[in-house]
């Protein structure tokens, strides 16, 4: 067998071992809306679907009127970013699964909702494939390692473990991760001039705002009801994803390890300048601040406390 | 709480570097660009408003509430389940075309879930569970997450039971019958299904055939075995039709006339008379498809079908 084989069924047993860990009950198999606004975000998939390939004015997309270096600049960019969007189809599928095993008969309107999700992520990756390609070629290895371990996260085996209570996953990754990763869509469709790439990001934030509300709503239905030890979950959750993930760099590149940096800062900048898809590190710094703040209002109205996070360039977070 | 695990190795790392988003298989590739041209929405691509149950009788809507609650518990196997496909594929690091169509597959069949609950509350009824609890085992999972999740379970196994044993044999069935469904909105709901099915299908059998040559010995017998366990343990067992459950289960009698007098009254589902014609065309159509690859499907011998 191959180093990759052999990797591979590594991992499948890792996730072999989690499944059995569920006893799954499968009847009486409920439909009926328990938590009408996830029902909704449900329906809104299905009416705001899109196509990257039609919908999308390619045609009017001439990367002809940037210099190479701004497109060289740009392709990196885009490859990082479907980089980031990856991990959303094994995430979100096993998070589907877990869902299916653990809740029974129940919970249809989250199931329903993140069905559609995996397909939703593949048509943003499918995106930031197109540009990347379009602006000069997509690259498919980092080929650093700081970027590449910061980068990898095993979440999915995370979805499906039975000891971290669904709403921790879920407030860490959607409430936090997928909250932040919005705000930085939304903060690069301000920055981005060309039409076509705006048109992208517009699109593909349409559907984030749907994932980070499906959070909220979800968190909103859960967490009344939690006990003590699933509150701190929680928020243990939540604050390693803070402190240990985010702020190592997950998301941002400016917080990457000093070596790391260079190469994927440049890049943005480069392209931020341009208008293509980006923002500055400034921008950025201020979507994290707001962001964290935000997210640490919102726990607070159900009496969850996100302790401060020290860091070593932006102080107390 | 979700690093300590990780810095502690209690999960295992991917290797998703190179991560390919090229399509190298045209075929698999094209099924995903048709997936994205053909969505379609349960509560508005039906014409629900010419359902008129009003015009049915009691027993004939009861019969056809049965067959589409059960078709519901079927396609939630869809969502429960085959996900842990495309996790497989990820995890494995198959070709992108495969994980980007799964995506899709994913989706689909939420729709087609959420669909056969609406058709079946829209008749009058949704049942969520059989009427005697142990037919659940037959109805209720086909053990795909299970293999999916086994790297002992070769791919190419998996994909021959699933897809081509259990799949096509749901729509050899539909497109046998769908012309008897005379009630519009049944009617229409059986083509949208059929029509996101048949790329079900196709991706199955493209990559099955894309496959082939490097097919071992062993994966011929991998093949030869999840069909078969497909055929007996799943679809004898009554999974899709409680009419071929050689045991019969603890199926009730209304539920397993419930398919024929659904359809007798153009409501969807199908015949006995159907199932004598298409499951024997089905397995010869199947063994005739899996000979080049060197697959050797046998004769069942089934109580009411005889040796098919």
């Amino acid at each position: 067998m191959s180093e990759t084989g052999e990797h591979a069924t590594r991992l499948l047993r890792a996730y072999q071992a989690q499944e059995k860990r569920f006893v799954e009950r499968r009847f009486p198999l409920e439909f009926a809306t328990e938590v009408p606004a996830l029902r909704e975000l449900y329906s809104q998939s299905k009416g705001l679907h899109w196509n990257p390939e039609t919908d999308i004015a390619w045609d009017r997309f001439d990367p002809s009127r940037y210099d190479k270096t701004t497109r060289q600049a740009a392709s990196r960019t885009w490859s990082r970013r479907a980089w980031s969007v990856y991990p959303g189809l094994t995430e979100s599928t096993a998070l589907l699964i877990r869902f299916c095993l653990e809740s029974g008969s129940l919970g249809m309107d989250a199931k329903l909702f993140l069905s559609f999700r995996p397909a939703e992520e593949a048509k943003h990756l499918e995106v930031c494939h197109m540009l990347a390609e379009r602006l000069g070629g997509y690259e498919a290895d980092p080929g650093e390692a700081g970027l590449a371990r910061i980068s990898n996260h095993p979440f999915g085996q995370a979805a499906l473990d039975g000891d971290l209570p669904v709403e921790a996953y879920i407030a860490a990754l959607g409430a936090l991760d997928d909250q932040l990763d919005f705000n930085l869509y939304v903060c690069h469709l301000q920055q981005a001039k060309d039409e076509v790439v705006r048109a992208a990001l517009r699109l593909i934030a349409g559907d984030r705002a749907r994932h980070v509300a499906f959070a909220w709503a979800f968190l909103g239905s859960r967490v009344p009801t939690l006990d003590a030890h699933s509150r701190a979950a929680v928020i243990a959750a939540v604050s390693d994803m803070l402190g240990n993930v985010i702020l190592a760099g997950y998301r941002n590149a400016w917080l990457l390890p000093e070596k790391s940096r260079e190469p994927w800062l440049a890049a943005e900048a480069e392209t931020a300048r341009h208008g293509l898809g980006a923002s500055t590190p400034a921008q950025e710094r201020g979507v994290l601040r707001a962001t964290i703040t935000q997210v640490r209002e919102r726990l607070a109205a159900w009496k969850l406390d996100l302790p401060r996070v020290e860091h070593a360039e932006l102080g107390t977070v | 709480m979700l690093i300590d695990k990780e810095r502690a190795g209690a999960y295992v790392l991917e290797q998703r570097y190179p991560l390919p988003l090229s399509s190298a298989m045209p075929d698999v590739w094209e099924l995903w660009r048709r997936a994205k041209t053909l969505e379609w929405d349960p509560q508005t691509d039906i014409p629900w408003e010419e359902l008129h149950p009003e015009c049915y009788r009691a027993e004939q809507l009861l019969a056809a509430q049965m067959y589409w609650s059960r078709r519901t518990w079927g396609e939630y196997g869809a969502i429960s389940e085959s996900p842990a496909l495309l996790l497989r594929f990820c995890l494995e690091r198959q070709l992108p075309d495969l994980q980007f169509f799964f995506t899709m597959r994913t989706m689909e069949e939420g729709r087609h879930a959420e669909a056969s609950w609406l058709m079946a509350e829209r008749l009058g009824r949704y049942f969520p569970q059989p009427q005697n609890p142990p037919t659940a085992g037959a109805v209720g999972t086909h053990g795909v997450r299970r293999m999916a999740f086994d790297p002992e379970t070769s791919l190419e196994g998996i994909f021959a039971s699933l897809v081509c044993a259990a799949e096509e044999i749901l729509i050899d069935v539909f497109k046998a019958t769908v012309h008897k469904a005379t009630n519009p909105a049944v009617r229409r709901l059986m083509e949208l299904i059929l029509r996101d099915e048949v790329r079900h299908i196709a991706f199955g059998w493209q990559c099955l055939d894309a496959w082939a040559p490097s097919f071992t010995p062993a994966t011929v017998r991998n093949i030869e075995a999840a069909v078969i366990t497909m055929i007996e343990n799943v679809e004898f067992r009554g999974y899709r039709n409680l009419w071929l459950a050689i045991e019969g289960g603890s199926a009730t009698p209304a539920e397993i006339d419930a398919d024929r007098i659904s359809c007798e009254a153009g409501l969807g589902g199908n015949t006995p008379e159907d199932e004598m014609r298409v499951f024997p065309d089905f397995l010869k159509k199947i063994r005739t498809r899996m000979a080049p690859w060197g697959v050797s499907i046998p004769v069942f011998d089934h109580p009411r079908l005889g040796k098919v």
